[in-house]
């Protein structure tokens, strides 16, 4: 048993930090957000960086690629890390070039960079599919929560071998929980951050016990699902570790978005104000693979072996 | 990181399991009464015993004192495998993991020679002598006195909420030898046979589980010097090492998984686990017994590194309570007045879970330490 990042570890995130640093944050994701595009310089950095064959590289692994996602959705990159990073290498599949749109049914609701996406990968009851998408399939929604959204028309997917939906939505689960931590950190700190600066009433907002409380309970929370993520990701993504994993960080996702828009006061739901960067984007997170009753009874059907309901 | 015992940690849990399947087979699921209950501390007296021949009682001693000298994480694997079977060393454990440890730190070979044997052996009950009526969480506040009369001790005052005190040998006591000036700076710790004249033990009638509370009278409590442990007047630091012990060293998130799934068994029969808002307060409570789980282990990793305690310890207490609120919680909403009945699957983890932010270290007190040590807030 070890916490602490191993040296390959540190000097991989290191590396992936010093390119986020040129290809990510606040700045360049608004900027992004303008034209409402996915960032292709980004992912081909990544992409020559070698950082979208962590998955299955020798020295580094799923966790390492987990590590990857949470930083690069930590730091706002506009690509899709979880199929990217986690989702394709697990299936075997090639990543391509752009994004690729993870569907648990066939004709999903809007999805993230929709009308961009080259590829979508859908849950069936064994298999799971893959099918190409074409811009001319896609009709964009408009939407506040930060990503370009769209609704997709998957052409007739070609299934994967028997046992892949079961693959694909541990890792997604698994993706899901690193993209929200990496998010919920950041928009964590801020929150902290405000409630040492604030002042009301000659004092700190952060010395009132009422709000210290919530930052803590909420800390807790967060670091559970830290470990529960990483924990599931350096098993492998077992059915019952990821379902776990995803409960807790959809919880969290809930509590979180809650108490860092309240403690940050009216400033804090201003476009101005960096928060909503990550509050409105963790929204898309926390609708996927049915949200977190989904993921609380896919803990029950794993753990305690009972047919879904 | 990563996320595997060792080879002979893991090797130990088998080894572990497969002696508590045999010793504990007799139909041994005591999780329908609450922990500290008779059931619990009857059956101990024996079971340690057993463990003791085979060194797992205090596995991770120092050899010279009848340990194993084994690491933290086989210490740790020892005490969770005993949780999740509902705690079979009774109070025990507390000897094993912080009385006979601080004995180890601060005492003298005195003190080690005489104490220490006994609860390698399995023979001993100790009790946890703090809380005062007027001091609880602000501990510090605590007004028993000792005072020195040539080479002894006479101790007076009162202690209340001592789990065991009606059944232990001995108490570890927290007792003023300075002013009330003085705060932290004027405590110390004795090692009490509570059989000492002077010593009345009185039962307080609770109803959280079985346990049972119990006040302390001491009147002109003589003791004699060699009763103190440590340095005069420096018993907090003695305490703040000890709390840090007991703060995560009892992994009660094991216990509610023990639970829980004995709740699952109940919900199954009655045809209520495919409901899907039975499963969705399943799946959350399971979550934070896992969640608690994994913030525990990331302390005994430090441990393991022999890294000063941190304050991610604070964490890992409040999500434990988390934990075992939500198991409590689950119980009653899911099993409906079944769940009233004594001894039905949740009775006892409702009532325990009501103590479990109170015991070692209140739920706000952590809350409070993560404000101040983790997120650095200022101060109130
Ligand atoms: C099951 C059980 C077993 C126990 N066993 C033992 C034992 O063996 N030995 C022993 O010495 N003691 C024992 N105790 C006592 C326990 O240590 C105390 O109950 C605990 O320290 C809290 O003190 P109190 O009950 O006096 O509550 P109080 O100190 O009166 O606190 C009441 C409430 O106020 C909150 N509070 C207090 N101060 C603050 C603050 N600054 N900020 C915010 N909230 C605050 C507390 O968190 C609590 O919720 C046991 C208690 C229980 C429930």
């Amino acid at each position: 048993m070890d916490f602490e990042r191993s040296d390959t570890q540190r000097a991989l995130l290191d590396a992936l930090g010093t390119l986020l640093n040129r290809h990510a944050g606040p700045q360049r994701c608004r900027e992004l957000t303008e034209r409402g595009a996915y960032d292709h310089e980004l992912e081909t950095e990544l992409r020559a960086a070698g950082f979208l064959d962590v998955f299955g590289e020798a020295g580094a692994g799923p966790l390492e690629a987990t590590l990857a996602v949470e930083q690069i959705s930590a730091e706002l990159g506009a690509i899709t890390p979880v199929p990217h990073l986690l989702v394709l290498p697990a299936l075997g599949l090639p990543a391509p070039e752009g994004p690729v749109v993870l569907a648990d049914r066939e004709g999903p609701g809007p999805v993230r960079y929709g009308s961009e996406a080259r590829q979508i990968l859908v849950v069936g009851a064994d298999r799971c599919g893959v099918a190409e998408l074409s811009p001319d399939d896609a009709e964009p929604v408009p939407s506040a929560y930060g990503y370009p959204l769209a609704r997709v028309v998957a052409r007739r997917p070609d299934d994967l071998a028997p046992g892949t939906s079961q693959t694909m939505m541990n890792w997604w689960r698994v993706g899901a929980c690193a993209e929200a931590l990496g998010m919920m950190q950041s928009a964590f700190d801020l929150t902290v951050q405000y409630a040492k600066d604030r002042t009301v009433f000659g004092r700190a907002l952060g010395s009132f016990q009422a709000l210290q409380h919530r930052l803590s309970e909420v800390s807790v929370l967060l670091e559970g699902v830290r470990w529960l993520t990483y924990e599931a990701a350096f098993r492998g993504a077992t059915a019952e570790s990821s379902a776990v994993a995803a409960s807790h960080t959809m919880a969290t996702l809930h509590r979180l978005t809650r108490e860092t828009h309240q403690i940050t006061g009216a400033v804090g739901l201003t476009r101005e104000h960096d928060l909503h960067l990550w509050t409105l984007r963790l929204q898309a997170i926390r609708a996927e693979l049915g949200g977190l009753r989904a993921h609380q009874r896919a803990v029950v059907t794993s753990r305690w072996e009972v047919t879904a309901a | 990181m990563e996320f595997a015992l060792s080879e002979a940690d893991t090797a130990f849990r088998s080894d572990l399991v497969g002696f508590l399947d045999r010793e504990l087979a007799d139909g041994w699921n005591r999780s329908e009464h609450g922990l500290g209950s008779a059931v619990y501390t009857d059956f101990s007296r024996d079971f340690v015993h057993t463990l003791a021949a085979k060194g797992w009682l205090t596995p991770h001693w120092p050899p010279e004192y009848g340990g194993g000298g084994q690491g933290a994480w086989q210490h740790f694997v020892l005490g969770e495998e005993m949780w999740k079977r509902g705690e079979p060393r009774g109070p025990q454990y507390m000897n094993v993991n912080w009385v006979g440890p601080s004995v180890i730190k601060y005492g003298t070979e005195e003190q080690k020679k005489e104490l220490l044997p006994p609860i390698t052996r399995g023979e001993v009950f100790w009790c946890q002598g703090f809380s005062e009526p007027e001091a609880g969480t602000d501990l510090a506040a605590l007004r028993t006195r000792a005072d020195r009369d040539g080479e002894d001790y006479v101790l007076n005052g009162q202690k209340i909420w001592t789990s065991y005190a009606n059944e232990a040998d001995y108490c570890f006591l927290l007792a003023r030898t300075g002013s009330v000036s003085d705060g932290r700076n004027g405590i110390s710790v004795f090692l009490l046979p509570l059989r000492t004249p002077g010593v009345e033990v009185r039962r307080i009638d609770g109803f959280v589980g079985e346990h049972s509370f119990n006040e302390l009278f001491l009147t002109d409590v003589r003791v004699p010097g060699n009763c103190l442990l440590g340095e005069e007047n420096k018993g907090w630091d003695i305490v703040r090492r000890t709390l840090a012990y007991e703060r995560v060293g009892a992994p009660r998130y094991a216990r509610a998984a023990l639970v829980l799934d004995g709740l699952a068994d109940w919900c199954r029969a009655a045809g209520l686990l495919t409901d899907p808002g039975v499963q969705e307060q399943f799946g959350n409570a399971r979550a934070l017994c896992e969640a608690a789980r994994v913030l525990v282990y990331r302390v005994i990793d430090e441990r393991a590194k022999a890294k000063e305690p941190s304050p991610m310890a604070y964490q890992a207490r409040a999500a434990m309570v988390q934990a075992e609120r939500a198991v409590g919680d689950l119980a009653l909403d899911v099993m409906g007045s079944e769940a009233l009945a004594e001894q039905s699957p949740g009775d006892a983890q409702f009532r325990n879970s009501l103590g479990a932010g109170i015991a070692a270290g209140s739920y706000e007190v952590q809350l409070n330490l993560i404000s101040r040590l983790i997120l650095k807030l200022p101060k109130e």
